[in-house]
């Protein structure tokens, strides 16, 4: 009893003391710098894990050449794509990591503040390519100037196998989607169902969204900031989606991944998908015989014409990057066209360049599964079209909403509440960057 | 630090008087006691404290990754509560808990049971069940979820063959009680393991003699179980469950490899939904305000397992 005065000081002063240290230690830690040891550059770059394997390779032989050539180590690390909007979203708010990522969809909006500008960079390589795409131009041109070089989009058509339809009585493919949905059927009944993916994936938004604006419904108004989910429009997209999951497809859509598509192709279970053209490059690359079956044709119309959201992917510069210009030198690296040329190779076709000159490539009009390709630079838009692409877009995709939304529906939720659901959800992810702007 | 002092002395060095000081001063008890817990305090407050303290300042202002917002208060948690996703999530996250708990405590005090008989290998299949404990989980439930695929389910594929289910069989990740099972059948096939060797730890100490004194009054095997075995197995069992709780409750990785929180969000449970608000969605005051609600909760878990072990 007597020892309880002077422990209990003694705890304070301890206390007391802890405090002190652990502050001084942190304010330490805070300034503290990499200690100065003579060293060559070394670039960082985050990307994904390619659908294509190969075109990884050679971006990592073309960093290797550049690397030589710029007297500095580049690093290249790749990650699930999945995982990378967590992971970007850390290096930003820590304010450290990699020196430049792979941007997708609108990231150039969520992290304006955060990007350096590369407004130099695009003007000259559009000077020198003939010019960008306006939707690619569009997905990385915010108002405080462009926060990232576009890089590449992947087509998004419809991969389908011939035989399977042939065995149906179906000559050509459909070429919108109410015939897909009757021709869908038959598949079903035959056992070779379609599929369009309704869950937490980005191939599930891609189609979400092509398939929306072919029926003229949007998911925000043009001014950006109002939700536009709940319309008639809308309504019967939904009650399409409805349809083509109880008669034409399995409930399997619901637990995939952007993996399990191509997957249901290449069992020779699946009859009809919306994806780029990944499944028929693994068949081709496995020596699969089913690539003989498998083509693909144009993403389908619908009442209000043609439209796809196909993914946009760029290269963007965090400021806190201490190398800033050497990043811009290997961007312009990659986008050379004797190294663009030899990605696209590589890439079987998979990545469509964002500059008209560089898309002259022979590879597509060479092989007539991939001749149509091209094209879906003339109906592509930006999500979030017709509104400019800003950060709620990339939070309503990053969320998942319409996915959600649709997946609701099908499991028996009123195609009203469904949709109001949708639109809560929307005007929710509108509401931070109504905020800040 | 330890040694320096005493090779200087020896050597005679100049500084000998100040480091003779310094080495009583090092010694006192109130200095040496300090110094060996400093590394361990330094080591909470970096890691637990602050994180903890940053997650409150987040939760309380209107945070999106890389922009501070103002303070807000308690907005972000009147706005999650008001998201039909988080509620669903709270539902998600107490069904998990309890049928999955419900399982392991049943399960695991039978496999303990087990354990404690006399049996050939016994030690090498003791060890054996701590298997799926000790793998690490991304790693495991990636193996459950190639087992639970659409397309090539091992699970369906056998049931079929076996006549158990017809063609095609359930779809595990897709249907949200499927996908609810599946990610409490992985738990529980996780969690097994703690719950088993900790009880028969608590089994073992238990004296024989009871069992003994039992049997001369005739009492049958459910009778030794029900009046020897679980009144005393009750308090090991009471920290095992506390502890179980909580790591049930504050699950990741398991739904996050076999789920991602869906369809529809039907397998969401706080951490998960937490990382998709704060981290991919952007929003880090909210999801910050998702994963401290899981604070109070497992707060009041605490509060109440302690009272009732002390009473015990």
């Amino acid at each position: 009893m007597d020892q309880s005065a002077p422990r209990s000081i003694a705890r304070r002063r301890f206390l007391r003391a802890a405090a002190g240290t652990t502050a001084g230690m942190a304010s330490w830690l805070a300034l503290g710098k990499a200690p100065a040891v003579a060293q060559k550059r070394e670039l960082t770059f985050l990307s994904w894990n390619h659908f294509v394997p190969a075109a990884d390779d050679e971006l990592r032989k073309q960093a290797e050449a550049f690397s030589k050539q710029a007297n500095c180590t580049v690093r290249v690390d790749t990650m699930a794509h999945l995982q990378m909007p967590a992971k970007v979203a850390a290096e930003a708010q820590s304010q450290s990591g990699h020196d430049m990522f792979r941007t997708a969809s609108s990231d150039c909006f969520l992290f304006e503040n955060q990007l350096a500008n590369v407004d130099d960079v695009v003007a000259k390589l559009g000077k020198q390519y003939g010019g960008w795409y306006p939707f690619a131009a569009e997905a990385h041109q915010a108002k405080s100037g462009w926060k990232g070089v576009p890089w590449f989009w992947i087509s998004f058509p419809a991969t389908y196998n011939m035989a399977h339809f042939k065995k149906a009585g179906f000559e050509t493919p459909p070429k919108t989607w109410d015939e897909l949905l009757k021709m869908g059927k038959v598949l079903k009944k035959q056992g070779n169902p379609v599929g369009i993916a309704i869950s937490h994936c980005s191939d599930a938004h891609s189609t979400y969204w092509s398939v929306a604006w072919c029926h003229g419904a949007k998911v925000i108004e043009a001014d950006g900031k109002t939700p536009a989910i709940a319309s008639d429009k809308t309504a019967q997209v939904i009650e399409w989606y409805k349809e083509l999951y109880k008669d034409a497809m399995e409930p399997e859509v619901l637990s995939w991944d952007d993996a399990s598509n191509n997957r249901f192709m290449l069992s020779g279970k699946g009859s009809w998908i919306h994806n780029p053209v990944s499944p028929y490059n693994a068949a081709l690359a496995n020596k699969q015989p089913i690539a003989d079956d498998i083509n693909h044709h144009g993403s389908p119309a619908g009442p209000a014409g043609t439209h796809s959201a196909p993914p946009i992917l760029g290269l963007g510069i965090w400021k806190f990057s201490k190398n800033q210009q050497l990043a811009k030198e290997f961007i312009q690296f990659l986008m050379k066209k004797e190294n663009y040329d030899a990605w696209i190779v590589a890439g079987n076709a998979f990545n469509h360049p964002p500059l008209k000159h560089l898309a002259d490539h022979p590879i597509w009009a060479k092989n007539p599964k991939f001749a149509m390709l091209p094209k879906e630079a003339e109906f592509a838009h930006p999500r979030g079209w017709p509104a400019k692409p800003n950060e709620a877009v990339q939070r309503i995709d990053n969320n998942y909403i319409m996915a959600d939304m649709v997946a609701k529906a099908v499991n028996g939720m009123p195609t009203k509440r469904a949709m109001d659901w949708g639109q809560e959800q929307v005007a929710l992810a509108l509401k931070g960057q109504l905020k800040a702007g | 630090m330890a040694v320096g002092p005493r090779v200087l002395e020896a050597a005679g060095s100049p500084g000998a008087g100040r480091l003779a000081w310094l080495r009583g001063w090092w010694e006192r008890e109130e200095v040496f006691g300090y110094g060996l817990v400093l590394p361990a305090l330094a080591l909470l407050v970096s890691l637990v404290a602050f994180p903890f303290g940053m997650a409150i300042y987040f939760s309380l202002s209107d945070y999106w990754v890389g922009s501070p917002g103002e303070f807000v208060g308690l907005d972000n948690y009147r706005a999650i509560l008001g998201n039909e996703v988080f509620r669903q999530t709270v539902f998600n996250s107490f069904v998990f808990t309890a049928i999955a708990l419900s399982f392991k405590i049943v399960l695991g005090v039978w496999l303990a049971l087990l354990l404690a008989r006399d049996f050939r290998f016994k030690r090498l299949i003791r060890g054996a069940v701590l298997l799926p404990f000790v793998i690490p989980t991304a790693l495991s439930t990636l193996g459950w979820w190639w087992m639970f695929d659409s397309l090539y389910s091992v699970v369906n594929w056998t049931a079929i063959r076996i006549g158990l289910i017809n063609p095609p069989g359930p779809n595990w990740l897709g249907q949200a009680a499927y996908a609810m099972a599946a990610v409490i059948t992985v738990n529980v096939w996780r969690g097994l393991p703690f719950f088993a060797i900790t009880t028969l730890a608590g089994l073992v100490a238990i004296p024989r003699e009871f069992y003994e004194a039992a049997e001369v009054d005739g009492a049958s095997a459910w009778a030794r179980f029900w009046n020897v075995t679980l009144p005393l197995l009750k308090p090991v069992l009471a920290v095992v469950i506390l502890f179980s709780t909580i790591f049930t409750f504050a699950d990741f990785n398991i739904v996050y490899v076999l789920t991602r929180g869906g369809p529809v969000n039907t397998t969401h449970l706080f951490a998960t939904l937490a990382y998709q608000v704060g981290l991919n969605g952007g929003n880090l005051g909210q999801g910050a305000a998702i994963a401290l609600f899981l604070f109070p909760l497992l707060g009041a878990v605490v509060f109440f397992q302690l009272r009732f072990i002390r009473k015990e």
